[in-house]
């Protein structure tokens, strides 16, 4: 059931913005489509979506000319808040943005168990196609 | 149908200007359609988007719902753009069932007479002369009546509505017609509309597709769409990737196609993609731009997946690199409809596009249009020619 799928992937985002210091939260698809997401209106949400995927697909890259193993996030780091790329099992990145002060420790705790349950979620679900009749 | 050639402007139009091109200026006048799919939401946004277009050009327009009650349907139609109330009349099909009053000018007295229900639906359409009728939906009927007496009604409101020159729309669900039912059903259809949703990666994709009924008919493509609001119905690709040899001009291509475009380059030179979204005749369209070096081909691996067609940029003065882009075109994967921009056609030693298609080896019939990116000439073009391919032919 998509509608099932979405509402839950919703109830990881609103489980994360329960942690004060994070700011916004999306989940895309590892080619740079948006699936479901919080953010405030002035970001564009596929913009977000396709940076981030460009973001891990260079970051694991990198990890694996460099003989580092599998990828697990990619930070970028700036002067006003910091974002997390976070892959989400085969097919999803868990985005989040978080302010600048913020407790790191809890934000990593939390989005590494948010993206087990995203993984859960979608990686079950084949291609779920509904043939029209003919 | 009719042998009788009907004009442009007595087709009835569907808003979606590739979709009406292909149909010749719409679904003729008069037809019979038959919207078909497995979830009832689907055929019921586009039926309600034909109802609204044919509202919205000044057409009158009779819509006979089963499920909701006209006020509700009112304020839902009024999500695909204005039009004045008084051009969509409503069959009140709801108001008995719940035992309340109505206030309009067609209600269905008992849903368990299937004749007073048709009755009440001829009635309607003699005296207002719709120009759009929409049955939501035929499975309601199906349900509760035998099948031999549903499709003698069926019959019957498609000779009334043909009488008045009504395109009538049947939506419906199979849940209990076996093949050889559904197969008389569509024969007694012009045009059979299918929807089909399906899910990938958390992604609800939507696509439609329209056949007439008959040799040598329309017949297209499965069409992905998404619905807008105040818009309807759009025709929507998520992902064309413009693709091409380094320096060809790809960025421009996407910056001129789009209203606001982001390029992620440094010192001329995307290093990572072009990102444009794209509103051009009725269809949506995202555009990817990818680098052209070699150096930076693992994008490829991260775009270019569930594309839905390729515009290839090439340089028309540089045949030295026609090689490098048809090895771009084979990351993105077979069988993927594209269209050759022989971008910078302005610039001397520019060669016309059948000489690039001799020296690029194209199979027949590959489009190769001659582009200036610089000064957004033929881009546009280039894009709808893909849009036609990726819609399907005849």
């Amino acid at each position: 059931m998509p509608e099932d799928v979405r509402a839950a992937l919703q109830g990881v985002i609103a489980d994360l913005k329960r942690i004060p210091d994070v700011l916004a939260v999306s989940i895309v698809r590892r080619d740079g489509l948006p699936i479901v997401h919080s953010l405030p209106k002035a970001m564009n949400p596929k913009k977000i979506a396709a940076m981030a995927a460009a973001i891990v697909g260079t970051s694991e890259m990198a990890a694996v000319e460099m003989g580092q193993g599998d990828f697990i996030q990619s930070i970028v780091d700036s002067h006003g808040g910091k974002l997390l790329a976070t892959g989400a099992g085969e097919e999803a990145l868990l985005v989040t943005m978080v302010k600048e002060d913020a407790n790191m420790g809890l934000v990593l705790l939390s989005v590494d168990r948010a993206v087990q349950t995203i993984a859960q979620l979608l990686d079950g679900d084949e291609l779920l196609q509904t043939e029209a009749q003919t | 149908m009719s042998d009788v050639r009907p004009s442009e402007a007595s087709r009835a139009r569907t808003g979606i200007p590739v979709l009406d091109e292909r149909l010749k200026g719409g679904f003729p006048r008069p037809s019979t359609l038959l919207f078909f799919s497995d979830k009832p939401t689907e055929k019921r946004l586009f039926a309600e988007h034909f109802a609204v277009e044919g509202a919205k050009a000044g057409e009158g327009a009779l819509y006979v719902d089963f499920y909701r009650a006209p006020q509700l349907a009112r304020r839902e139609l009024g999500q695909f753009g204005h039009f004045a109330p008084d051009q969509i009349t409503f069959v009140d099909a709801i108001s008995s069932q719940l035992l309340m009053p109505s206030t309009e000018p067609y209600r269905v007295e008992d849903v368990g007479d299937l004749r007073g229900i048709i009755e009440t639906v001829e009635r309607a359409i003699e005296e207002r002369r719709p120009s759009r009728v929409i049955v939501d939906s035929m499975e309601f009927l199906a349900d509760r009546f035998p099948k031999e007496d549903v499709l003698r009604e069926w019959r019957r409101l498609i000779d009334v509505a043909h009488r008045a020159g009504s395109v009538i729309c049947f939506l419906f669900i199979n849940w209990t017609y076996r093949d050889r039912d559904l197969q008389e059903i569509r024969q007694m259809s012009d045009f059979v509309v299918e929807f089909q949703s399906s899910m990938r990666g958390g992604i609800v994709r939507n696509t439609m597709r329209i056949s007439e009924v008959g040799d040598g008919g329309v017949q297209t493509s499965w069409i992905p769409y998404t619905f807008k609001d105040f818009i309807g119905v759009t025709v929507y690709f998520p992902r064309i990737l413009v693709t091409g040899p380094f320096n060809a001009g790809k960025s421009t291509v996407v910056r001129s196609l789009s209203e606001k475009a982001i390029s992620i380059d440094r010192m001329g030179t995307t290093v990572a993609f072009d990102y444009g979204n794209v509103n051009v005749m009725g269809i949506e369209a995202e555009l990817f731009g990818t680098p052209g070096q070699e150096r930076f081909e693992f994008i490829f691996q991260i775009f270019a997946r569930e594309v839905s067609g390729v515009l290839l940029v090439v340089d028309a003065t540089r045949t030295e690199d026609f090689d490098r882009a048809k090895h771009m075109l084979e990351l993105v994967g077979p069988r993927i409809p594209y269209v050759v921009l022989a971008n910078k056609s302005d610039l001397p030693g520019a060669l016309d596009p059948e000489a690039i298609a001799r020296r690029m080896d194209l199979p027949a019939g590959t489009p190769v249009i001659p582009t200036v990116a610089t000064a957004s000439r033929g881009v546009r073009d280039a894009l709808l020619v893909l849009a036609e391919m990726i819609i399907g032919v005849r």
